[in-house]
């Protein structure tokens, strides 16, 4: 056996090694946040069904690039990955209808009267706020969600929906208080 | 700070997003301002009340499991494995990158007693002792290739390695499982290698594997909906080496 051929065994051999590591690094990379990537999909999709399969289409698609992660956060990357599923499912299933309305510029950042209303928000009960945030822009509530439940930081949150670091801060002080005034409204609906 | 910026930052400082010199002259700023202090409890409550109100949707169970049979096959739960040793993976082989990359790789799936292997090895031995180990004997990969696709709804690959030491001897018609199999014949030195072709019933891609039984080595694995399988008395590095020319092929 020539040198050549010795070297074109190993890597014969390291194929098929590499195939089974990267299954065994994706499993461990990847199935721990199965639950942070669902939430985000069933907020964004408002169902279970529709979740579920962007969630499926997100994890095939971080299993084909996953030599494309570089270390840093997975849960961020993976989140990442399907917010773009999400995209390409609104493309195929809502044409037309457009989820993601551009924010209105001129909503106030903070509650020029903040009333004693507002306060009482910390006691709306969970069906209630879930109703709030779902009536939410999606650009609204896909911060909302990745800030309170992931509870990832400002710059986190900007990789994930490809916002600069600045338009997050702001776009989450527009989505609280778009809920807040939402919450009020609704309280003094009869 | 002003209070034009601080009411700016009110958010980002519920949220500890801000760095500790503009968080301290915030703290500063709203501590004196009764308008930033309403403002930021209102922000602190309706943060609290998402944070602790707001639903955390969990994946159903059966989730990770469509996900796992959606993923591509490799993706089935390991199977146990255990070490298997070769006399080569010493001696035979010189150069540290290669003996390291053998000693890690140098693992398989030890299955029970596999009737696939059984039988081809069983076929390779009747190919050589009927005096029967070619229909067509002939290196021309461009008279064995036809001649066996006019015989069987299958085109193999068929490609005369003589440069690189497996030189094509022929091709005949065997059976392998139960199916029609073209089996495509090399030599390497003075031992025969029979290459079997067939379309299993299962025709996803597989990963190569390899048996060893009788002294003779086994390698099978399936790629674009055919079955291979390698099997010779060759070492099972020189069957690797013939095998990855044949994927490469
Ligand atoms: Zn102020």
């Amino acid at each position: 056996m020539g040198t050549v051929r010795r070297y074109d065994l190993c890597f014969a051999w390291m194929d098929a090694l590499a195939i089974d590591a990267r299954n065994r690094r994706f499993e461990l990379l990847a199935m721990p946040h199965l639950d942070a990537a669902f939430n985000l999909a069933r907020w964004l999709t408002g169902n279970t069904a529709d979740a579920e399969d962007v969630v499926q289409d997100a994890y095939l698609r971080a299993f084909r690039y996953l030599d494309t992660f570089r270390g840093e956060n997975f849960r961020v990357w993976l989140l990442t990955i399907v917010r773009n599923s999400f995209l390409d499912w609104l493309k195929d299933n809502r044409s037309g209808r457009q989820l993601f309305q551009p924010a209105p510029a001129d909503l106030e950042w903070t509650d020029p009267n903040p009333s004693p209303e507002a306060l009482l928000l910390d006691r709306v009960d969970s069906e209630t706020l879930s109703a709030l945030v779902a009536q939410l822009p999606a650009e609204y509530r896909e911060v909302l969600i990745l800030r309170e439940i992931e509870d990832l930081s400002y710059k986190d949150i900007a990789s994930v929906t490809g916002i600069p670091s600045g338009t997050v801060m702001s776009r989450l002080s527009r989505a609280r208080l778009a809920l807040r005034k939402a919450w009020i409204s609704n309280e003094k609906r009869p | 700070m002003n209070h034009d910026r601080a009411k700016h930052l009110l958010y980002a400082y519920a949220d500890r997003q801000i760095g500790i010199m503009r968080r301290f002259f915030l703290r500063r700023h709203v501590t004196g301002c009764p308008s930033c202090l309403a403002e930021l409890e209102t922000i602190q409550a309706t943060r609290s009340a998402l944070r602790t109100n707001l639903p955390m949707h969990r994946a159903p169970p059966a989730l990770a499991a469509r996900i796992a049979s959606a993923l591509p096959r490799e993706m089935a739960p390991p199977i146990p494995r255990q070490r298997l040793h070769f006399g080569f993976a010493g001696g035979s082989l010189a150069g540290g990158l290669a003996g390291v990359a053998l000693t890690l790789a140098v693992t398989r799936v030890v299955p029970p007693a596999d009737p696939l292997v059984a039988d081809v090895v069983a076929d390779h031995v009747r190919s050589m002792m009927a005096d029967h180990l070619t229909d067509v004997p002939t290196s021309d990969q461009h008279t064995v290739k036809p001649w066996l696709s006019a015989r069987l709804d299958l085109s193999p690959v068929v490609k005369d390695f003589v440069a690189e030491g497996y030189p094509l001897i022929g091709g005949r018609l065997d059976y392998v499982d139960g199916h029609r199999a073209a089996a495509i014949v090399y030599r390497r030195d003075k031992h025969v290698i029979n290459l079997f072709a067939f379309v299993a019933n299962d025709r996803s891609d597989a990963p190569l594997r390899l048996d060893t039984r009788d002294g003779f080595n086994v390698v099978r694995w399936r790629t674009g909906g055919l079955s291979y399988v390698a099997v010779s008395d060759v070492e099972a590095a020189q069957l690797l080496a013939f095998v990855h020319l044949v994927e490469s092929g």
